[in-house]
């Protein structure tokens, strides 16, 4: 990746900030339990994992998507007797489908910033509620006069994206397939997953055309589920374990809003992040410095776009190295060991669960079955949201 | 001077409506509370099994200190914290009759509920008025806030 200098970054850290305990709720289509609920499961199987109680909490981060997929506005407000909000510092934040590591990144702030030594950063997502169909709602994130008199919906917006991709480097919809086959074959050793599947490339190629290249097991599911997460100051993080994951970098960047005059085939918005990030945790060659890697997969190109835009390929060289078996679990750059949002399920802002969860998991060697075969120190987990434009990157180290 | 709100349709414009709507659930906690209200009459509250709070509607969590809760049974009755009479509608349209809306106190519980009053005058509704829910036959109960009618000075 062409390294290029970001002016105007300047920071000053007061503390280091350490992760030591992660939780999630099944993912699942359509949960019984309340957001509310769901909340609070995922923070008890965080606060579990890191050996404190919620009296031990000083600030609470709230990461949900829009409002309109729990039916509830301000949504944040509603959530946070769940979310251990109560009688401390709270907010909510949300950067659409971002949220999942943009939600850690204001976490990483508030510890960061030394404001707080102990954050509790919690995410949740309810997308059953919403009807016809959860994709109904973003039939209004379009510009009311010039797109949505087309009725657009977001798959035909990523098939153009898909096309633009595939058409630039030559790519085949079979390279691209086997992101899903992967994906779905690893979320089999993931307790928390929705639609964990062994299947073939033929099977993609084969499943309902939904839009034009995109076919129906080239998408994640909706899904409801929680995520939690425990950041702290270096001091908290030394009484608790000896093993704590640090987080060595964050970046967040956001493209035009008019998705229409971006580039479609490369996400510049990815690549500005991941340069902010990169920098602060003096990573200068993503490819060989970075173990495992945990991009946003709610399509299966989208991986790859991804993997791109962090610097783990070069452009158009993605599909290559997943062909290669690069990405696999036991490959050089594991990618998506979790299982992704296309193995384990895709509750928008909750998929923290499968991102920054699972490689703090990863660095923690607590991820169980799903534990790559390599040696791991450094990784990189991202998202991508709002107007298809916004990228969040997270660097985490297991040395510090 | 307010200036006033002008037609915007009198500018070009473009109509929109977001045609969408939910489908709630009551989660763990709100299903045994609902179930118990529409069959048995009875409500159920949630005692911390840590610090003894009582949470009325009953939830799972003690949102204090993180522990579960295990259900209580309460009489359901108890007294008027705070109340108001509405005279206008959502609409700001004038009530045939106006509503009482009362938060209620309910005995043995640390927690209170939302709901009208009725079987009262506005002018007879004291603050700490004991007070005890009227619900709908049983054949007409859904297993909603609504199955309670009002509740009515004891
Ligand atoms: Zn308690």
């Amino acid at each position: 990746m062409e390294v290029e200098k970001i002016s105007g970054l300047k920071f000053h850290k007061k503390q280091d900030v350490a992760i030591v305990g992660a939780g999630m709720t099944t993912f699942k289509r359509r949960l019984n339990e309340t957001g509310r609920e769901l909340s609070y499961l995922a923070i008890k199987q965080a606060l579990e994992e890191a050996g404190i109680t919620i009296d031990d909490i000083e600030m609470v981060v709230m990461g949900s998507a829009p409002d309109t997929f729990d039916g509830l506005h301000m949504k944040g407000e509603y959530l946070l007797d769940g979310s251990g909000g109560s009688d401390r510092p709270y907010m909510r934040v949300f950067v659409g489908g971002g949220t999942g590591v943009f939600a850690p990144i204001a976490g990483y702030w508030h510890v960061a910033s030394g404001l707080a030594d102990v954050c509790l950063v919690v995410c949740e997502e309810k997308m059953s509620s919403s009807h016809p169909h959860p994709q109904s709602a973003f039939k209004y994130i379009w510009d009311p006069i010039l797109d949505r008199p087309l009725s657009p919906n977001l798959i035909w917006i990523f098939a153009l994206e898909m096309r633009r991709y595939m058409h630039v480097h030559n790519i085949k919809h079979e390279d691209i397939a086997l992101v899903s086959v992967k994906n779905k074959g690893n979320a089999l050793d993931h307790p928390c997953a929705q639609v964990a599947e062994k299947i073939t490339v033929e099977d993609v190629l084969n499943s309902e055309p939904m839009a034009l290249p995109v076919r129906r097991l080239d998408v994640s599911p909706p899904s409801d589920g929680a995520a939690a997460l425990i950041m702290v100051a270096p001091h908290i993080a030394r009484q608790l374990t000896d093993n704590p994951v640090w987080v060595t970098g964050v970046g967040w960047a956001l493209d035009t809003t008019w998705w229409t005059n971006r580039d479609l085939y490369f996400p510049r918005y990815v690549a500005e992040a991941a340069k902010m990030a990169y920098r602060q945790a003096h990573i200068n060659d993503p490819r060989k410095e970075i173990d495992v890697a945990e991009p946003y997969d709610p399509f299966d190109y989208k991986e790859l776009h991804h993997m791109e835009g962090l610097g783990l390929a070069k452009k158009g060289e993605a599909p290559i190295l997943t062909r290669e078996g690069v990405t696999q679990r036991d490959g050089d750059l594991p990618t998506c060991p979790s299982g992704g949002l296309l193995g384990v399920g895709n509750p928008i802002a909750a998929t923290m669960g499968v991102k920054a969860c699972e490689l703090y998991w990863q660095l923690a060697y607590r991820a169980g079955k799903r534990q790559v075969a390599k040696e791991v120190t450094t990784g990189v987990c991202q998202a991508w949201g709002d107007l298809m434009q916004v990228g969040t990157v997270m660097v985490m180290s297991n040395k510090r | 001077m307010i200036e006033k709100i002008v037609n915007p349709k009198e500018l070009r414009h473009w109509d929109g409506r977001i045609e969408l709507y939910w489908i709630y659930t009551s989660g763990k906690a709100g299903d045994e509370f609902f179930k118990k209200l529409m069959n048995e009459e009875k409500f159920l509250a949630a005692k911390c099994k840590k610090c003894g709070k009582v949470y009325f509607p009953p939830r799972i969590y003690c949102e204090k200190d993180f522990s579960e809760t295990e259900f209580v049974e309460v009489s359901g009755e108890g007294c008027v914290r705070a109340f108001t009479v509405a005279r206008l509608d959502a609409y700001e349209k004038p009530l045939e009759k106006p509503e009482i809306y009362a938060v209620i106190d309910i005995d043995g519980t640390d927690g209170c509920l939302i709901h009208l009053l009725g079987e009262v005058e506005p002018e007879n509704v004291e603050i700490g008025m004991k007070v005890k829910p009227v619900l709908k036959p049983k054949n007409e109960r859904e297993g909603k806030i609504t199955d309670i009618l009002y509740f009515k000075p004891l």
